[in-house]
């Protein structure tokens, strides 16, 4: 591992000097894990608990590819990501264009405002109920609850985004040929607010990722959420500790993804 | 770099500027009207390179915002050849204190910027950008992002955007207001160069003296509360300037004892609207 220092600055060409670089960004990860399940294998060792409270990390490792055989760990995870997913995007397609327009009509903002410092504070969990008693344990309730929790997060930071450009950027687009309101907006308004947009849309995704589980918890037949609540109903701690490591790899996975975009689309960034 | 390509954008000739009565007031939040600019009436032929000398508040900027559309006047009319200012127009280029370049695109792009919204073809607009990034000597720089700049380069980078677009008169907003003293002086100079080649009629701000002979055809005074011209002399001396001859310094000096005068007056004014008398320390 002494090759494993690459330069801060990531300089290096070639498909090595990339695979090189790689591992070192992946390192710490790899640090992270290893000590928690050290930790983890100590506690087993020493206070030998019983196996239906906490099962051996190489048990539970068992499990895992025990449910990756029989698919039902991929169909769980695929069910959790795509109804986070969907909710998502749904939030982004309204909280966007909102975003914009609070941003930039300051009598819209003044008239939107309270309320969404109304909402704002609602814990997405505390929609569950309203949510089952209205969308009953399917799909929409929880796409709906997901909705409510990604939409303010993406919605605040565009209106920050849109809110917060500097004037001289709009003046010196009309005065470079950005006549009307909508060539402005493409040209100078949207890239302006790009970056705190992302910055919204990576954190609703993290909050979107929480609130699923939790929702699933709750009411569902599918999703890493549901196979943690089972895993306690059956007595199976293995089942829930394979859902949870599952759910700490996944997000650190999209978030990672995030990154990528902001490191490619953000002018900020870098 | 002498005339445009065959497939430059269609350069402008330079046109006049007419101000007839422009003037803009602000109403305050309690209710008072200020007056920042009074009445102007002023005449700029085409190519001509006008600076406008005045201490800072004055209304400069505000009569430059008027001039290039972003700011409507209160009252009176601006002409550019023939056409009534209305509103920003890409014809009429701007270039501002703090650059304005936009940190999403690379330099070349922001050179880009304006010759897309004149709908250039692709091509053809990144070869006028580079011809003109060479213009101001940062042909290497093209690909470089504006936070990767210094001032003077960013600068540069915004002036060579504004001439892009061939615009028959520019608007420059203290332009060389933020850089050090040699920057200052090396883009003065490359200023007039390009200037001399494309005979744009130039309106100019600054608060510099010296910076001001060095640059105008003419220079206007300009005072503060209500801001107006006070009065306009011709530079006649041959380019480049030596602000270190006898007659750049006797020019230097009525410029001083006209500012001082309109200077020592609007302090007067200051002192008598406060009733409170001077504190001792």
């Amino acid at each position: 591992m002494t090759q494993a220092s690459a330069p801060a600055d990531g300089k290096w060409g070639g498909p090595a000097a990339r695979r090189l670089r790689l591992t070192a960004r992946l390192l710490p990860y790899l640090y992270a894990a290893v000590a928690v399940v050290a930790v983890w294998w100590a506690v087993v060792l020493i206070a030998k608990p019983h196996m239906s409270l906490l099962p051996s990390p190489l048990l539970t490792a068992q499990t895992f590819v025990q449910l990756m055989a029989s698919g039902e760990l991929p169909r769980d995870a695929a069910y959790s990501v795509c109804r986070v997913l969907a909710a998502w995007s749904l939030a982004a397609l309204a909280a966007v264009p909102l975003g914009f327009a609070m941003g930039r009509w300051q009598r819209l903002e003044r008239v939107l405002d309270p309320v969404v410092e109304l909402f704002r504070p609602i814990s997405p969990l505390a929609w569950i109920p309203l949510a089952i008693l209205w969308f009953g344990i399917d799909e929409g309730g929880k796409i709906f609850v997901i909705f409510i929790g990604t939409f303010f997060p993406i919605l605040l930071n565009t209106v920050a985004g849109a809110k917060n450009i500097d004037p001289v950027f709009i003046r010196a687009g009309r005065v470079l040929g950005c006549a009307d309101d909508t060539s402005l907006f493409r040209k100078v308004v949207l890239p302006a607010a790009l970056p705190q947009v992302i910055v919204g849309l990576r954190i609703a995704f993290g909050t979107g990722w929480a609130a699923i589980i939790a929702a699933e918890l709750v009411a569902a037949r599918s999703g890493l959420g549901y196979l943690i609540s089972n895993g306690m109903e059956v007595l199976r701690s293995d089942f829930v500790l394979v859902g949870m490591v599952t759910i700490g790899v996944l997000g650190v996975l999209f978030d990672a993804i995030f990154r990528w975009v902001d490191r490619r689309y953000n002018w900020m960034s870098e | 770099m002498t005339g445009p390509g065959p497939n430059a954008a269609k350069p402008n000739a330079a046109k006049p500027l007419s101000l007839r009565g422009l003037a803009k007031r602000y109403e305050t939040a309690d209710g008072r009207t200020i007056e920042a600019l009074s009445p102007v009436d002023l005449e700029i032929s085409p190519g001509e390179f006008l600076v406008v000398v005045g201490p800072s508040g004055c209304g400069k900027s505000t009569l430059l915002n008027i001039l290039a559309g972003l700011t409507p006047p209160s009252a009176g009319e601006a002409w550019v050849g023939d056409i009534q200012v209305k509103g920003p127009d890409i014809d009429r280029g701007m270039v501002f204190q703090d650059y304005a370049l936009f940190p999403w695109l690379d330099a070349v792009g922001n050179v880009e910027f304006g010759l897309e919204r004149k709908r250039i073809p692709r091509h053809a607009r990144r070869e006028i950008a580079m011809r003109y990034l060479e213009m101001v000597g940062l042909a290497d720089f093209a690909e470089k992002r504006p936070r990767e700049l210094s001032g003077g380069m960013k600068q540069r980078v915004a002036i060579a955007r504004t001439f892009a677009t061939e615009p028959s008169i520019i608007f420059m907003d203290e332009p060389f207001g933020a850089l050090d003293a040699l920057t200052r002086s090396h883009l003065q100079h490359q200023l007039l160069r390009i200037w001399q080649q494309h005979r744009k009629t130039v309106v100019f701000i600054t608060h510099s003296v010296v910076e001001a002979i060095y640059l105008a055809d003419r220079i206007v005074l300009m005072t503060a509360r209500p801001g107006r011209i006070k009065s306009a002399l011709k530079v006649e001396l041959a380019h480049p300037r030596d602000p270190t001859s006898d007659d750049f310094r006797s020019i230097e000096r009525r410029v001083y004892a006209d500012l001082d005068e309109e200077l020592a007056k609007s302090f007067r004014m200051e002192d008598c609207g406060s009733n409170s008398p001077p504190t001792k320390i």
